[in-house]
Formats: structure tokens, C-alpha cells, sequence
């Protein structure tokens, strides 16, 4: 089944309520525009992707970081996505480490990735922890 | 547990974000917030580069961000064009003209459609 990147979309709920709140109250927004734009955010993705990989094959790298992303913002022009994105970025980090820390005192096994702050992972590891993610972080669930 | 704390003008993100299935939180729009795109979807779209091995989660995060930011402004270059016209509905034709009269989403040009 050969699924073509395009067909990969976000969760429609999610992009309608972000489109809402970027807009005055009392603005709507028809159902063209809506998945139009969610199909845009879609090709951002891919096309940041294939950007931010630029910069990690250039640093002689296999796994895409959060550098990579952001040198390829710029690249893009958007920086004035940058700032905002650090910051992100950070109480992300804070974030990551304290659930980490809340899970080394559930979990007695070892998991053995404790000391690792940049998460350059394998990507088992990463599907894993990306199963995880999807289960806490997605809202309407397209199950 | 407080995990994202006070940062810049953000408010409280509630109950332990991450932490709950709904991760519905207050809609605070500050920059420091969390990602509401799930990550898996992202990294799924990631992964359809067939030239990426690899990506680190913080990557997929910021994607995430980046990726929310983007609709943002977008939707909101676009709105422009709805005001010109005079209506409050967000239509097709105001992305497409925000999409031909702006730069940086010239790589959207023929994406669309």
C-alpha cells in the first residue's frame, strides 16, 4: 500500500482549533480553506524535514536534531519562528527529564537511557517512546 | 507536578500535561507551550522522506512547534485577504492569493490542489 506523503495528515481537530484561535472571535472559516490548510501543514513538514536533513547529512549525521530543524527555519525564512521554538524547546527539555525522572522511580527495571538529555535515539526506542507520546499527547484520537 | 512551570507569560498548562490522554489544556497561546500536533503523526510524516534515517524526538517536537506556528501565521495571512472582501469566513481563495503574494510560502505553490 503505497501511501503517498500528501495523504499523511494531522488530526483536523487540532489544526481547526489552532486556526481559530490565530483568528478574532466571530471569524470562520470554511471546510476548503480548513483542510487546505491542514494539507499545507502537511507539505511544511515534509518540506522542513527534507530541509533540516540537509543540515544533518552536512554535519555528517545520521539522526535529525533540534539544530537541524532550526537552521532549517531559517533556511525556510521563517525565523521569527525561532525564538519562540527555543523557548519550546526548553520547557520541553525540562519536561522530558522530568518524566523521566518520575518514571525511574515507577519503573524498578533499568532502562539504561537515563543520562541521555539529546535523545538521539534508536528509532525502536523512539517508536516506543513515540507510542507513548500518541497515547498522552493526542487529543482526538482518530483510533 | 508543575513540569513546565512559570515561563515567559505562559499560563499554568494544568493538570500534568502528557499526563492524560486529552492533553486539553488551557489555550494559551504563549510561545513556551507544549506541542498540541500529536508527535507520532509528525514523526509518521518525517519518516516518508525516504533520504531521513533518523530523527531524535526533540527534532519531532520542534517540528511539532514549528509545524503549529506555521498554521498560525498562515491563517492569519490569509485572513487578510478575507477582510479586503469583507467577509468574516476564511475561504479558499484568501490561502491561495496569502500563498501567491507571500515568499516564504512560495514552496506551497502547487501543493494544493
Amino acid at each position: 500500500m503505497a501511501e503517498r506523503p500528501e495523504d499523511l495528515n494531522l488530526p483536523n481537530a487540532v489544526i481547526t482549533r489552532i486556526i481559530k484561535e490565530a483568528l478574532p472571535d466571530g471569524v470562520n472559516i470554511s471546510k476548503e480553506a480548513r483542510s487546505a490548510i491542514s494539507r499545507a501543514a502537511s507539505v511544511f513538514v515534509l518540506y522542513a524535514t527534507s530541509c533540516a536533513n540537509n543540515f544533518a547529512m552536512k554535519g555528517k549525521r545520521k539522526t535529525l536534531n533540534a539544530g537541524d530543524v532550526l537552521s532549517a527555519m531559517e533556511e525556510m525564512e521563517f525565523q521569527r519562528f525561532v525564538a519562540p521554538l527555543k523557548e519550546s524547546l526548553e520547557v520541553y527539555r525540562r519536561e522530558q527529564k522530568g518524566k523521566k525522572e518520575a518514571r525511574k522511580d515507577k519503573d524498578k527495571k533499568a532502562d539504561s537511557e537515563e543520562q541521555d538529555k539529546s535523545r538521539e535515539e534508536e528509532n525502536d526506542d523512539d517508536d516506543e517512546r513515540m507510542e507513548e507520546e500518541e497515547q498522552n499527547d493526542e487529543e482526538e484520537v482518530d483510533n | 507536578m508543575a513540569a513546565a512551570g512559570p515561563v515567559a507569560g505562559a499560563e499554568a498548562p494544568g493538570p500534568g500535561p502528557g499526563e492524560e490522554a486529552a492533553g486539553a489544556g488551557p489555550p494559551c497561546p504563549g510561545p513556551a507551550r507544549l506541542a498540541r500536533l500529536p508527535l507520532a503523526r509528525v514523526k509518521a510524516l518525517v519518516k516518508a522522506d525516504p533520504d531521513v534515517s533518523l530523527a531524535s524526538q526533540e527534532a519531532v517536537f520542534v517540528l511539532a512547534r514549528a509545524t503549529e506556528l506555521f498554521v498560525e501565521t498562515i491563517a492569519k495571512d490569509a485572513y487578510v485577504y478575507a477582510q479586503q472582501g469583507k467577509r468574516k469566513t476564511l475561504q479558499r481563495k484568501d490561502l491561495d492569493n496569502a500563498i501567491e503574494a507571500i515568499d516564504e510560502f512560495a514552496f506551497l505553490e502547487g501543493t494544493l490542489d
